[in-house]
């Protein structure tokens, strides 16, 4: 047993404090703007905490009143939303089977790190190119046309994650199974897709932040309320003669809640860890 | 009809050769162990078995059926792997029980399987684990298990009780003999441990770079080793072996003038003048008096060390070093010169050349 000492305990608490403050500063500060009455926001010296509390800008953005503010918004929040879920459920759809495919027969390894070399290319090169391509799908301004565009991005990349996954499973356990008369897919089901749940996990959500957050590609690619994403439509209310800053760090706030709330849910599968146990560690 | 036929397997990785041609036929109810070190290609024949790797030439028969090109899970074999191999998400009881689940056994069936080689392995009380909550015998109890619970016709087993620490090693090792003695199955068992061999085995095939050097049973690989390999590499510790020369009178060994005896029964086998290895196993040396009636080593003492049961003395005869095992209480001086007496029949003969043991 370890002696620490109480300055030291002390330092040590001192210290995950700091970072979490640094860590979490921004945030509260996004949300203290968003329920500060503009005044205070535009106030020198700048106040820290408003006078008053004023919900009021929430119940602007979540208005479903026709041609508002809100319902701009709230349409680009379901368009994230389907986007990003399209793009994260597609790109895990392909991913599973490329990745075990990939981890478990090296020889086409390289097939693999072809596609992530597309990586390499800065968005900006292939913006071109994706804009006609969705001209002729008639796939512009079209929330599955930037859900194929998003897949590109996210596929090679939980691809790349989710080998490296079933990479840490043994493969003496699926040759078990195999010797025990698990065919491919009930191998698959009943183990090696149970066990490699934390990293499919992680590779769901960080797709899903990736698409989330996705700006570029939307900007080009949607043009009004019918594909418009949230990055573009926060970008729109910074866009105007005057800018709410409260406003925008209300829809920034409003956005930030589906990731969180995802990120909660799955935060079970996250931690859990590869059961241990199969094989000697 | 043999439960296992292996003949004139071949593997080639590119250019290298790992297996050269292995031929084993093997009868029901017998345990061979697969004895060889690291990379001698005992793990990639037990593979070939299993058809986990395809052989690259020749032919494996189970119960006089060929099984190349035969998936695994339709070969009628189990196998516990050196990593156990087992199932963490699921409990023990699925773990044991997957194979049936897998070949669609009754459920009732399938838990009165499970509970009787439970209890055979002594683990009833765990069947609802996860492996992660067993300890590492535990473990292997339960991997044993999901193989027995099948009752192929032949068991495979790769170094199963490598991962254990020495004492539960030992009891794993009691407890498959056992298990052995009481199901008489055919087993094959690959190890690098020669005493699992010995102990385990009704028959060893001592493996070297893809070749068999010797296949017999304990008793014939421990006293009549077919090669130097073989010689060197079964008994602890290891054989001594002596360059010398075979002459008319007997043999002299290099860096001393004593000649000792040419037993009879090699008489006729080493030509004289011949450059030979001479083996005697260090718990075939015994202290006598000096003196000229018997055949004897004189080895200047340099080290005595007491293992408990036995003392294991170091020293050179004629620059070479020689170690012999003594009982305990044995009274023995560093640095002094002592005599040690071996029988004719502990005396092992090899050609220095072709390392092959003369015969008999």
């Amino acid at each position: 047993m370890e002696r620490k000492s109480v300055l030291f305990f002390l330092f040590i608490h001192a210290c995950a404090l700091l970072l979490a403050a640094v860590i979490l500063a921004p945030l509260v500060w996004l949300f203290v703007m968003s329920i500060s009455p503009a005044a205070d926001l535009t106030a020198k010296p700048l106040r820290w905490w408003p006078q008053a509390v004023d919900f009021s800008r929430y119940g602007v953005l979540l208005s479903s009143v026709e041609n508002s503010a809100g319902a701009a918004f709230v349409a680009s929040l379901i368009n994230s939303i389907a986007v990003a879920g399209m793009a994260t459920i597609a790109a895990l759809g392909l991913a599973i089977p490329a990745a075990w495919a990939v981890s478990r027969t090296p020889a086409v390894g390289w097939s693999l790190y072809m596609v992530i070399a597309t990586y390499m290319l800065p968005p900006v090169a292939l913006a071109v190119p994706l804009y006609f391509g969705l001209s002729h799908l008639g796939l512009l301004n079209n929330v599955f046309g930037l859900a194929l565009v998003y897949l590109t991005i996210l596929a090679p990349f939980t691809t790349w994650l989710m080998k490296s996954g079933f990479d840490a499973i043994p493969k003496e356990i699926e040759a078990a199974a195999m010797m025990d008369g698990a065919g491919l897919f009930a191998t698959l089901r009943i183990i090696t897709l149970p066990l490699a749940a934390p990293v499919m996990a992680t590779s769901a959500l960080f797709a899903f932040l990736l698409a989330w957050d996705e700006f570029f590609y939307a900007l080009l690619f949607t043009s009004d309320l019918r594909a418009k994403t949230l990055t573009v439509a926060i970008a729109d209310l910074a866009g105007g003669r005057v800018s709410d800053y409260g406003l925008i760090a209300t829809a920034g706030v409003l956005a930030a809640l589906p990731p969180v709330a995802i990120g909660l849910i799955m935060q079970r599968a996250l931690i859990s860890g590869l059961t241990s146990g199969g094989v000697k560690g | 009809m043999s439960a296992l036929e292996i003949e004139n397997i071949r593997k080639t990785y590119g250019a290298i050769e790992t297996l050269k041609g292995i031929d084993i036929s093997l009868d029901s109810g017998e345990f061979l162990v697969l004895l060889g070190s690291s990379g001698c290609g005992k793990s990639t024949l037990l593979n070939i078995i299993a058809g986990l790797a395809e052989a690259s030439g020749g032919d494996v028969r189970i119960g006089g059926r060929s099984v190349l090109g035969v998936h695994p899970k339709d070969r009628d074999i189990a196998m516990v792997f050196q990593s156990y191999a087992l199932y963490p998400n699921l409990s023990v009881r699925r773990n044991i029980g997957f194979g049936l689940e897998m070949r669609g056994v009754p459920t009732a069936e399938r838990e009165k399987a499970v509970l009787e080689t439970a209890k055979l392995l002594q683990i009833e009380n765990l069947l609802d684990r996860k492996p992660g909550q067993l300890s590492g015998g535990q473990r292997q109890r339960v991997a044993i298990g999901r193989a027995l619970v099948r009752k192929p016709q032949v068991f495979l087993f790769d170094e199963p009780l490598s991962n254990l620490d020495a004492k539960l090693r030992m009891e794993m090792r009691t407890e498959l003999k056992r298990l052995h003695q009481m199901l008489g199955t055919t087993i094959v068992y690959v190890t690098h441990d020669q005493i699992e061999a010995m102990t385990l085995a009704t028959r060893i095939a001592v493996m070297r770079n893809g070749r068999i050097e010797q296949l017999g049973t304990p008793e014939e690989v421990y006293d009549h080793p077919a090669t130097l390999y073989v010689a060197g590499f079964v008994g602890s510790p290891p054989m001594n072996v002596l360059d010398g020369v075979a002459t008319g009178e007997g043999l002299r060994l290099d860096g001393s003038d004593r000649l000792i005896a040419l037993p009879v029964h090699f008489k006729n086998a080493v030509p004289s003048g011949k450059r030979v290895k001479i083996g005697i196993r260090p718990e075939a040396l015994r202290l006598v008096e000096d003196d000229d009636r018997q055949p004897a080593l004189k080895v200047a003492v340099e080290v005595v060390e007491l293992t408990g049961p036995e003392l294991v003395v170091t020293g050179r005869v004629g620059g070479q070093r020689v170690t012999a095992c003594l009982p305990p209480r044995t009274k023995l001086a560093v640095g002094t010169t002592q005599a040690f007496a071996f029988d004719d029949d502990a005396l092992h003969l090899f050609d220095a050349e072709t390392e092959l043991a003369f015969g008999r």
